[in-house]
């Protein structure tokens, strides 16, 4: 696993805070599932939200001390939902997925369905040694390898890795020859193939 | 320091019942009321958690820009959450205000994302319990918390902001288009900065 392709600080940040799209929020957990040391960074800046609490100006609540006893105690909560694949990580344990479909050859998603989510969530697998053809983004595309590896102008990416590509990169993944590469998919925009390949495909690739 | 004065608990009790203001802040044992939460439903410890918590989880809230109405059921909702959850706290995993401040964030994503049928709290809850524990992790959660508030008082007033902003705001990410808009420029760099700020203390404490 490399240690570069992990999110920026400021991603992690926004994900600690809550703050991300649910779609992107859930390629940031399952990249922290697999990586120690983004995990570590994440409890790092929850507590730095609760140095926060402790150091904000309190505001008077409107309403007095609610009546708790009608509560019942909490025995974790977990969605006990079996994993739709062996190797899946526990975060996409809560979502509902869509059956793999072929989208060319050797290659094929499977939708994750993320209710009220604005990117949209999918696993790709595609197969040892397949080049996708190149293309760039109108939005952002970011990525947690789970399994296998795969390889652009940006460096190599293996289990557990993070790519984060906003609007305008482009690139042209090539797939490991022996492992091939199953990975989790938040997009946002569209993906715009270039060259003839490319556009050919264009029509057939509705990501 | 303190021991030098000699003075006894009730004293400091004493000294600060008639004071004005009320309660002294370090006679407030978060960790003990959630343990009384736990063991016997304690509602007086409840009473005086909620007295303590939920006005700055409003206050947090309201820094952050979510409506005064909104921030004050999150709050309520929040401690409540804390009553039901106080068997599950562990203060070596993480200080009490860390622990409340997840609560929070979860409760504020339940509420904020509602009608989405969000599940984003549960992910959040897989990640909290059941992150397998690393070799490395050899400090304890308490002490992480204790080294964060370290690095914290380090920041100027000014990095201190921005870090508030990371945390805090529904800013540029929590809408994709309107993080575009923004222009890479000053927040920006100048929240990278504070966050590598940040980060360099916490790395040099570790």
């Amino acid at each position: 696993m490399s240690t570069a392709h992990r999110p920026s600080d400021d991603t992690l940040a926004a994900f600690a805070g809550g703050h991300l799209d649910e779609g992107l929020a859930l390629a940031v957990a399952a990249h922290v599932e697999l990586n120690s040391e983004s995990r570590r960074l994440v409890q790092e800046f929850q507590a730095v939200q609760g140095a926060l609490l402790d150091r904000i100006e309190p505001v008077a609540m409107a309403r007095g001390v609610p009546d708790p006893s009608g509560q019942k105690p909490a025995n974790n909560p977990i969605a006990a939902r079996p994993p739709a694949e062996p190797d899946m990580p526990n975060v996409l344990r809560p979502y509902a997925f869509g059956p793999w479909r072929p989208i060319g050859i050797r290659v094929a998603m499977r939708r994750i369905e993320v209710p009220g989510a604005q990117a949209r969530v999918f696993m790709l697998r595609a197969g040892p040694g397949i080049a996708l053809p190149h293309h760039k983004h109108t939005g952002f595309e970011w990525t947690t390898i789970l399994s296998g590896a795969y390889e652009h102008e940006y460096g190599r990416y293996a289990a557990g890795d993070f790519d984060e590509a906003d609007a305008g990169h482009d690139h042209t993944p090539r797939v490991d020859p022996v492992e091939g590469c199953t990975c989790l998919v938040a997009m946002t925009g569209n993906v715009l193939f270039q060259g003839w390949l490319g556009r050919l495909l264009q029509p057939l690739v509705r990501l | 320091m303190v021991a030098a004065f000699a003075l006894t608990v009730e004293d400091m009790r004493e000294a600060l019942a008639a004071a004005p203001g009320g309660r002294f802040f370090a006679l407030f044992d978060a960790n003990a009321l959630i343990a009384a939460i736990a063991r016997s439903g304690d509602r007086d410890a409840f009473a005086e958690l909620f007295d303590h918590f939920a006005p700055r989880v409003k206050g947090l809230l309201m820094r952050g820009g979510t409506s005064a109405e909104l921030a004050e059921e999150i709050a309520q909702e929040t401690l409540l959450t804390v009553w039901r959850k106080a068997a599950l706290f562990d203060p070596a995993k993480a200080n009490a205000s860390t622990w409340i401040a997840t609560i929070a964030r979860n409760r504020r994503i339940d509420i904020a994302r509602r009608e989405a049928r969000s599940r984003l709290s549960q992910v959040y809850e897989i990640l909290d319990e059941d992150g397998p524990e690393q070799p490395d992790e050899t400090i304890s959660g308490a002490e992480r918390d204790a080294r964060i508030r370290a690095a914290m008082t380090g920041l100027s007033a000014d990095q201190y902001r921005v870090v508030e902003l990371a945390f805090l705001e529904e800013f540029s990410h929590q809408d994709v288009a309107k993080r575009l808009a923004i222009p890479l420029g000053t927040v920006k760099s100048r929240l990278r900065l504070a966050l590598s700020h940040l980060r360099g203390k916490l790395e040099d404490l570790r």
